[in-house]
């Protein structure tokens, strides 16, 4: 049984009951027990529902039942998104045992298309990094080369996808967090348009920026997943009531006559020589097939990175005032403390990243300092969206590499934070933006390592994005995973 | 000089949820933590859902008041950690970046004093706290966390507590009156006070349990600011609490100590248009304000400005007038309900006892205007009927109390007073001055029933002929 | 400059008693230097980007009990409150 099957394979193959559900679960669950000792993509793993829950779908396409899209496909769940009667520990030690009463959003859709949650999958302590290694249950590993970084935060997302422990993932995407680990793990990444899926049920890190975003291996897959999880939702004020579109419907509409803009601020100085050389063959394929490619600056993007740690500090510092161990946590009595030495002896749990951000965020919101820095960071979002907006007047697309550098080795980044935020230059733009951003799976480096390349739209135009990103995915050939 | 700035905090108990999800906004008697849910009970992933009503009900106070209302309102987040905050932040307005709070810059006039309003702001009721006996450890309950609540803030206006009473009662009267709370119920109505004296510093009065007991917290408060004054000591900007037992303010914390609340756009609640039309359908619907039936009252009646004001600002009052005048007695019955009614019954418990209604007013001052009754007897008629509620034709026979008006009847009780006070009537031909005091006899003969006018028209005939 | 009683002031404000402040205090002065770049930006707008949204969409204004007894998920005492410490 081949576990490396897209995500609609997997459907017509199920649908057409070419394969057992059950056995499907049952041989992935076996795979995840192989390799999780060399990637440690899991941090809970959902097996004996999973297989009850593969039992009943069988049964019913053997009877011909109504059955939901997904048809048992097995989906695993970035650990900072709530379902139901499964931990969401946001690989932090303050929510170890946090068991979610109720269904994100995202996943009670998923659950009425008759997905799978075949596990919780690592992030980097409340999606705050980009390696998956701020993990309070450890890092995650690449599978293309285990003494690598995954990147992050949803790590596990990437990981899991890419080591056929799942067909699909769910990660969010607070600053490139979806894209990051896509790039580094050589899969589909989408950060949709602000707004466009709801974001009830998960943990908030930076919530006027994320989103959730799905993870596969295809871009057929990434929109298969987009048609479930996208959409209005009474629960979130935030999404947007526009009406709903398929998006796998026109996916291979081509890209002729199409524009594409090459931001000149993302592909210069600092970039990895090979991820250079490869964003160039993406350009000149994309020509090949149609397309005309023109240079676009963009120069608000140098303020990019330092407006997005203000913003995403300073929400952080707030999102994460609720975590007091009052109401849900670890174990740990009241007794003899005062209370606020008692929170501020249960918050010192928190890993140094998420420390760092709190103390960044007090700093940036403390009274007089607001104008100067979250003030100032919210027009930086204000002037990248009207750069964009003049852009997208010229062009359909924006193009650069995902990442400015290769997967670096475990632990080489880890002591020098801003070192590490540099790397998120490519990604931030979309979340301070709004607008939707991809990465594609493009090459692999003479070390072995993997090479996204990412394409934006205007906002809420996932539909062509999606088709270009095609377009892209079709002019690989891609080796499959070394694991 | 006094000045006094008030902060009251007013729950929109009208309302059937909350002001992000959809528990119960009445949270009151129920068992601890059985009114919650993810979003008021602050757990990861919850987002707050903004009531619609409550910006509307939000908004009726604001116009009441006289505020400006922005065509777009915003939330933000006031960071502290406290066990009753389910989120270790409150969702309010903040108007530092710019005025975006459902109502700012408004002004109401109370018996003549102008109280300026600086802002009203929409936002959520923390949770109750519990002290558990002699532990003094804290128990939380968040069945009442994110109920709707308006925060009015005052400049400081007030110059006296008792200012600051006629207020709040006008205030209570005026958010019952317009139906977006009942201020009567326990917690619905708090508030803080900030008081400076002269020169000195201004001090936070907070924690003041009932509504009555701000006027004894300031009070107290003021004595004590004076007489640091008198001895040249320097009063300390501070909090106090109101220590409900020993009924006097104890320091809380000094401003220096006072918490940095990192306030900060609130991203889960978009910016809210608020487009001129609601605002007028809002307006159109809403009751008369107390400035508007005041200028009625004055241009309309008649009445004067004094009695307009008083009689304007109270809704029981202003609600009897309002269902029991004619064009004739208006101004009649605005000086029995002013002069009479007001000061038997001036609590919410004897207006409640009263038994009077619209038609007894009505009757009564017609019978006074039409010269069936003095004002006198009028008054007897009328403590008869605020205790009984019985009819005034029924009163007036009981009380014997009917005017007497008649020539004949008249003449007869004058003959009778003639041969009783032979003395006086020789020497009132006399001295025609001294006439008052034949009147009076035949006033106590009648019991003031009889017409004073017609009385003396008599006297006067018979002492010349 | 980022000075020690700083930082535990920042700490206070987060509430997380630091167990190692000078570790902290180079990062946070090294990333707030890096921040300082925002105040040099000249801007031609006041627009800030927020999303806005129709009163009239917003909730209704009706009460729906949520589905289950929630306080059986949460750390509670037998009469159901939630135990905090003292306060003072
Ligand atoms: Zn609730």
């Amino acid at each position: 049984m081949n576990l490396g099957i897209s995500a609609t394979e997997f459907v017509s193959q199920a649908k057409e009951g070419a394969i057992s559900v059950e056995e499907f679960i049952a041989k992935t669950l076996e795979r995840i027990k192989q390799v999780e000792d060399k990637v440690h993509a899991f941090i809970t793993v959902d097996s004996q529902n999973a297989l009850a829950k593969a039992k009943d779908i069988d049964k019913k396409i053997r009877s011909k039942e109504k059955i939901g899209s997904c048809f048992g496909m097995p989906v695993s769940i970035k650990d900072n998104i709530c379902a139901a009667g499964l931990k969401t520990t946001c690989a932090s030690k303050m929510l170890e045992n946090f068991v979610a009463p109720y269904d994100a959003t995202v996943i009670s859709r998923l659950k009425n298309e008759d997905a799978i949650i075949i596990g919780k999958v690592n992030l980097d302590e409340f999606a705050m990094g980009s390696t998956t290694e701020f993990s309070y249950f450890g890092t995650s590993r690449n599978p293309w080369n285990p003494q690598y970084v995954p990147g992050g935060s949803s790590g596990g997302s990437g990981v899991s996808v890419s080591a056929l422990e799942c067909v699909a993932s769910l990660g969010s995407d607070t600053g490139g967090s979806v894209r990051s680990p896509a790039s580094f793990c050589s899969v589909v990444g989408l950060k949709p348009t602000y707004g466009l899926i709801s974001r009830y049920g998960l943990v908030s890190y930076a919530n006027s920026i994320e989103q959730i975003g799905p993870m596969a291996r295809t871009v057929e897959d990434v929109a298969f997943l987009l048609n479930i999880i996208s959409g209005h939702d009474s629960h979130d004020n935030t999404t947007i009531n526009n009406p709903q579109v398929d998006y796998l419907k026109d996916l291979k509409s081509g890209i002729s006559g199409k524009k594409i803009g090459i931001i000149s601020q993302m592909i210069g100085e600092g970039i990895d020589k090979e991820v250079a050389s490869a964003t160039n063959m993406a350009i000149s394929k994309l020509q090949d097939l149609g397309a005309e490619c023109i240079p676009i600056s963009l120069d608000a993007v140098e303020h990019s990175v330092a407006a997005y740690y203000t913003i995403a500090s300073a929400e952080a510092s707030s999102n994460l005032s609720r975590y007091d161990n009052l109401r849900y946590g670890f174990n740990f009595g009241t007794e003899g403390y005062e209370f606020k030495a008692y929170v501020a002896k249960a918050r010192s749990n928190f890993g140094p990243e998420v420390t760092r951000r709190m103390l960044l965020g007090a700093y940036v919101l403390s009274a007089g300092y607001y104008g100067k820095y979250y003030l100032k960071a919210q027009k930086v979002r204000a002037m990248i969206k009207a750069q964009l907006d003049e852009a997208f007047k010229k062009v359909d697309f924006l193009i650069s590499p995902t990442m400015p550098i290769l997967p670096f080795k475990i632990g080489e980044k880890i002591d020098d934070p801003l070192k590490l935020y540099l790397t998120d230059i490519n990604t931030v733009t979309a979340n301070l933006s709004g607008i939707p951003a991809i990465s594609v799976p493009f090459a692999i480096s003479s070390s072995g390592l993997p090479i996204g390349i990412q394409l934006f739209a205007n906002s809420f135009e996932e539909n062509k994005l999606l088709q270009a990103a095609y377009v892209l995915q079709e002019t690989t050939d891609l080796p499959e995973v070394p694991l | 000089m006094t000045r006094i700035g008030l902060e009251i905090h007013c729950q929109l108990t009208k309302l059937e949820s909350k002001l992000f999800c959809s528990c119960k906004a009445e949270y009151r008697n129920l068992e601890p933590n059985s009114n919650i849910c993810p979003v008021c009970a602050g757990l990861p992933g919850s987002l707050p859902m903004l009531n619609k009503k409550a910006v509307e009900k939000a908004a009726m106070i604001s116009l009441a008041l006289g505020c400006k209302i922005p065509e777009k309102i915003g939330f933000f987040r006031k960071n502290y950690f406290y066990p009753d905050l389910p989120k270790n932040f409150q969702i309010t307005q903040y108007n530092a970046y710019g005025p975006t709070s459902i109502g700012s810059d408004g002004k109401i006039t109370i018996e003549g004093k102008e109280i300026r309003i600086r802002r009203i702001q929409l936002e959520e009721d923390p949770g109750r706290l519990v002290y558990e006996g002699k532990s003094m450890l804290t128990l939380v309950d968040y069945n009442r966390a994110g109920t709707p609540l308006v925060e009015i803030v005052t400049e400081p206006d007030f110059e006296t507590p008792k200012q600051v009473r006629v207020f709040l009662n006008v205030l209570a009267d005026l958010v019952e009156n317009i139906g977006v709370s009942d201020p009567y119920l326990e917690g619905a109505m708090r508030v803080d006070g900030n008081i400076s004296e002269g020169q000195g510093n201004r001090v936070e009065i907070k924690n003041v349990g009932s509504f009555r007991d701000i006027e004894k917290a300031l009070h107290f408060e003021i004595t004590r600011q004076q007489s640091l004054l008198e001895r040249s000591i320097l009063v300390i900007a501070e909090t106090r609490h109101w220590d409900d037992a020993r009924r006097i303010t104890v320091s809380a914390r000094s401003k220096e100590e006072e918490e940095d609340y990192r306030y900060l756009p609130e991203a889960d609640i978009p910016i809210v248009l608020i487009r001129n039309e609601s605002i007028e359908s809002i307006k159109k619907h809403m009751p008369e304000s107390i400035v508007a039936k005041r200028e009625r009252y004055i241009s309309q009646y008649g009445i004067p400005a004094q009695v307009a004001d008083v009689l304007s600002s109270d809704r029981f009052y202003s609600d009897l007038f309002e269902n029991s005048y004619n064009e004739k007695n208006a101004k009649e019955i605005a000086n029995i309900i002013t002069t009479d009614l007001m000061g038997f019954a001036d609590t919410r418990e004897k207006k409640l006892e009263l038994k009077i209604t619209a038609k007894h007013l009505t009757e009564l001052a017609d019978s006074i205007v039409n010269n069936k009754l003095t004002r006198n007897s009028g008054k007897l008629a009328l403590h008869e009927m605020m205790k009984t509620g019985k009819s005034l034709t029924d009163v007036i026979s009981s009380l014997d109390l009917g005017h007497v008006s008649d020539v004949g009847s008249i003449e007869k009780i004058i003959d009778e007073v003639f041969k009783e006070e032979e003395k006086a009537v020789a020497e009132t031909r006399q001295n025609p001055d001294t006439i008052n005091y034949l009147v009076g006899k035949v006033m106590r003969k009648t019991k003031g029933k009889a017409d004073p006018a017609t009385t003396l028209d008599i006297l006067k005939k018979k002492l010349s002929s | 400059m980022v000075e020690k009683k700083e930082i535990e002031h920042l700490g206070d404000l987060v509430k997380v008693e630091l167990k190692d402040p000078e570790k902290y205090i180079k990062q946070v002065e090294q990333i707030i230097h890096y921040f300082d770049r925002l105040d040099t930006v000249e801007f031609n707008s006041d627009d800030t980007l927020r999303r806005e949204v129709d009163a009239e969409n917003l909730r209704d204004d009706k009460y729906e009990p949520y589905g289950m007894s929630l306080i059986d998920h949460l750390n509670k005492d037998q009469n159901n409150f939630i135990r905090a410490p003292k306060m003072v």
